[in-house]
């Protein structure tokens, strides 16, 4: 017989390091970050969203890549390949299809799951818990969008007959516009899906109601704001995926997308400014005024 | 006896509806029971301590912090087992004890520690790797209330911590409930069964439709019983006796319950029945549980 005696450890009170609010914001936003990413989820969590990020990175990588063969046969051909603006394009709607399948993971499980009300009795508000939820989404989709310019900046710098460091200095503007595209682009996907799933807990559901209002949203608005009615090409300010669209191609002075409802309804980019800007901030609003009442 | 939980003239009202009416209590140091039918204002109760809820009117302190003005300072030193499922179902035990633990301010690696001691704790060593979208009922109660003690809280609010288990599942938590009394952390656990308050707790509030019905130890109305009096003669003339004696009844149809709050309570009896000149046709001691008490006290 042994003489292995089993101990009940029982239980001891915690008097370690507690941090602040900081830290439990930090903890939610790489809690986002693994949620968007299916990281310590069951495989099929994983699929979708690393399946997209693939896709996105070997696109980059095919872009980049096409942009240095060709480079060494001809200048011609390499100018006639897809530049900053062609790649917003490109992604935005790889970007897009990312967001409708992740962005829902990150808020709705927690309120239809009835987990809210064991975070809420956390020392925290509900701006603290929403701005980590923000930044973990801003963190993840960003990647789609920058990662891939990134690459092809460096790229391009790298296979500059003016040498790399020339054409860093050469073209100072470009990272702040790929920073300030990027930005416009999450705001206004973010700031619509923000809004739809504060009101709808299945992700399925948030997802299709996402992307419903994005691509026939868009189309719908460009019909009505085209009717003879007094006040129609207001309603171009609807087409909410056009407006990023056309910031991109005032600030890199390409004519990527042709017209844009709101350019063809007679309104400036700055309009266009103005309402991602109201989209973002209202989105964000909005949800902190839904959420008021978990705490 | 510490105070650990104060409430001064507390009221709250969804609309028409009054949830909490006046309530004036002082909660001991210790494992305290909040008693009352479903409705009777628990949760609402349980949501202001935590500062999710702003009452109506009144004030709450809780461990010394105003919980109306200083909520966050309330919620670190607090634990919190909501009723009802509130676990994610993509994440085994083990991950969201941890980020529970995250969340209360714990550093990443004794978040972890924490977790799988406070699952070992609970029973749930073996499935703490687990997905919760896999465990059964009485598993999920377990983990809810692992993450509720996971930062080392001072006080625990654990609302209605035994609804949905099995009688064998019941028992298991209750003695839970009572082991971490016995380590020291105090605890407020509603429940609108009494026999598992009287059981677990060493203190009762109970609540009736947002009154105060009783505030008190619970081993007081524990130790107490009732004396069932039949008589013959008017009823009216020894109640009056009875009262007169300082003695505490109630009067159920055709017999009369008689508090018995010591072994004198049988003189007392006869006593009144020799002064308002009734017969007494049959004496019976009763024990005296807390559903008697709240039914005596709450008009039910």
């Amino acid at each position: 017989m042994s003489d292995a005696v089993i101990y009940d450890r029982g239980y001891r009170s915690y008097d370690g390091p507690v941090g602040g609010r900081s830290t439990t914001r930090r903890a939610i936003v790489a809690d986002g970050i693994r949620r968007i990413l299916g990281l310590r989820r069951k495989t099929r969590r994983k699929l979708l969203p690393w399946a997209l990020l693939s896709l996105a990175m070997l696109m980059a990588g095919i872009v980049v890549g096409l942009h240095f063969a060709a480079g060494s046969i001809s200048a011609a051909i390499a100018e006639g390949l897809p530049q900053y603006a062609e790649l917003f394009d490109l992604f935005s709607r790889l970007a897009l299809l990312f967001i409708a399948v992740t962005g829902p993971e990150l808020i709705g499980p927690d309120r239809s799951q009835g987990v809210l009300s064991v975070y809420f009795s956390r020392p925290m508000t509900v701006g603290d818990y929403l701005a980590a939820k923000l930044a973990a989404f801003v963190s993840v989709t960003s990647l789609i969008y920058l990662v891939p310019q990134l690459a092809l900046h460096l790229g391009l710098a790298s296979l500059s007959a003016d040498g790399f460091l020339a054409y860093l200095g050469g073209h100072l503007d470009i990272p702040w516009k790929i920073a300030a595209v990027s930005l416009a682009f999450i705001a206004v996907h973010g700031g619509v899906l923000a809004v739809i799933t504060s009101y709808v807990d299945r992700t399925g559901f948030a997802a299709a109601a996402f992307l419903g209002t994005i691509i026939a949203g868009r189309n719908l608005a460009e019909v009505v704001a085209e009717a003879s009615f007094p006040g129609a090409r207001w309603f171009s300010l609807l087409a909410f995926d056009d407006h990023p669209r056309y910031v991109r191609d005032w600030l890199f002075d390409s004519d990527v997308g042709g017209v844009y409802a709101p350019e063809a309804a007679g309104f400036g980019p700055w309009t266009s400014v103005a309402v991602i800007a109201g989209v973002g901030l209202g989105g964000a609003l909005w949800m902190v005024q839904r959420y008021r009442r978990f705490a | 006896m510490d105070t650990i939980v104060s409430l001064a003239d507390l009221t709250h009202d969804y609309g028409n509806h009054v949830a909490l009416d006046h309530l004036d209590v002082a909660v001991p140091a210790g494992v305290t029971g909040l008693v009352g039918a479903n409705g009777a204002g628990k949760t609402t109760m349980l949501r202001i301590l935590l500062g999710l809820l702003h009452p109506t009117a009144g004030s709450v302190t809780v461990l010394g912090h105003d919980a109306l003005a200083d909520p966050l300072s309330v919620r670190a030193q607090v634990g919190y087992m909501p009723e009802g499922s509130a676990l994610p179902k993509d994440q085994t035990a083990a991950d969201f004890v941890a980020y529970t633990a995250q969340m209360a301010g714990l550093p990443s690696g004794d978040a972890r520690r924490r977790a799988s001691e406070t699952l070992f704790l609970v029973g749930l060593a073996e499935e703490r790797f687990r997905f919760l979208g896999d465990f059964s009922t009485g598993m999920a109660q377990r983990v809810k209330l692992a993450q509720a003690i996971v930062h080392g809280p001072r006080l625990i609010l654990l609302d209605e911590p035994a609804s949905g288990l099995d009688p064998d599942g019941r028992v298991q938590m209750l003695e839970l409930i009572r082991r971490l009394g016995s380590f020291g952390i105090n605890v407020i656990v509603s429940s609108h069964v009494l026999s598992d308050i009287e059981s677990t707790c060493d203190y009762v509030v109970m609540l009736d439709a947002g009154r105060l019905v009783r505030s008190g130890p619970v081993v007081g109305s524990h130790s107490t019983s009732t004396v069932s009096v039949e008589i013959v003669g008017p009823a009216d003339r020894f109640t009056s006796a009875l009262a007169a004696a300082g003695v505490e009844y109630a009067v159920d149809r055709n017999a009369i319950s008689v508090i018995a709050d010591g072994d004198d309570v049988f003189d007392a009896i006869r006593d009144a029945a020799a002064a308002s000149r009734v017969g007494i046709m049959r004496l019976e001691r009763r024990s005296f549980t807390l559903e008697d008490e709240f039914l005596r006290r709450a008009d039910v």
